[in-house]
């Protein structure tokens, strides 16, 4: 089975499935860690090993809703830390639904309006517009944050075009 | 071993963490499921045809943590497991969020690196150009 590419999706799915099948369903979350391996680009050859005894070892998440009697499995793959919180209030939710408790009124509301939202226009949104709807009674400073760095990264691409426009620039000059 | 209570639980999981942050591999399984076993079975009715799908009662959750050493590491193998009954699960998992954050230290931080290398890959082009 395919890993989903957002974790809304995989929520979703997962819920459905727990939703058909409550009793045999379990979510599994494997946490691994790997040595890093990547050898960093570097010209000079001295500085090569000493970087690679810096670099930490990284590690992922994988989270994994599979259930043995249909044998449906659906995964999410993720490797940044700041995604944990949000995933263990899926599996929260999902727990919920494992145990058969009632949803909080509010907050099943929420989910169901978002959920949604989500199935309707899965391919207009941004995956940090999502992120920042889903969990934005949670977490909602960290979650701009987490924005920034993509904002940048634009900034980052669309630099080169602000580089082009200084060098025209000081090309008239 | 038996079922730990959630206090024992969490200071395993933490201990297990730990474990995993002096090394350089390895894994940790968290697994959750609804507890079946050994449960009062409620009987197919007329009016409920699926007791599984519609139970008059919540049930509770066990979950469940392995470090996955198997085979000849087995001795080496950790197995945790606690039942969180259904009017605790909200508390449950609050601790188990602020549990795995903080266990979860290979995970890549918020990244600032990438953007810091663009922005000077992007002045050293910019001092290339005016060099020019």
């Amino acid at each position: 089975m395919p890993y989903y590419a957002k974790s809304e999706d995989w929520l979703h799915q997962s819920s459905l499935l727990l939703q058909a099948r409550p009793a045999t369903t379990r979510i599994t979350t494997r946490y691994s860690i790997k040595p890093a391996r990547r050898v960093p680009k570097t010209d000079d050859t001295a500085a090569e090993p000493a970087a690679q005894v810096v670099k930490p070892p990284r590690g992922h998440l994988v989270i994994t809703t599979f259930d043995p009697e249909s044998g449906v499995n659906l995964k999410y793959k993720t490797s940044k830390a700041a995604e944990v919180t949000r995933l263990v209030q899926m599996l929260a939710t999902l727990g919920r639904k494992m145990a058969a408790v009632p949803e909080p009124a509010a907050a099943a509301d929420g989910d169901e309006t978002m959920a949604d939202a989500l199935a309707l226009a899965p391919g207009a949104q941004e995956g940090g517009s999502s992120e920042e709807r889903r969990s934005g009674t949670a977490t909602p400073v960290p979650q701009q944050q987490q924005q920034q760095p993509q904002a940048g990264g634009g900034g980052g691409g669309g630099g080169g075009g602000g580089g082009g426009k200084g060098k025209k620039k000081k090309g008239k000059r | 071993m038996g079922h730990l209570s959630q206090d024992e639980f969490f200071t395993a999981l933490t201990s297990l963490f730990n474990d995993r942050k002096a090394s350089a591999h390895g894994s940790i399984f968290l697994t959750q499921k609804r507890l079946s076993y050994d449960q009062p079975k409620e009987e197919p009715s007329e009016s409920n045809p699926f007791p599984d799908l519609n139970p008059s009662d919540p049930l509770p959750v066990i979950i469940r943590a392995t470090n996955g050493k198997s085979k000849e590491k087995r001795n080496r193998k950790v197995k945790l497991s606690t039942i969180v009954k259904p009017e605790e699960l909200e508390g449950f998992y609050a601790r188990y969020a602020e549990c795995c954050k903080a266990g979860m230290a290979a995970l890549k931080p918020r990244d600032r690196t990438k953007r810091k290398a663009k922005e000077k890959a992007r002045r050293k082009k910019g001092g290339a150009v005016s060099a020019q």
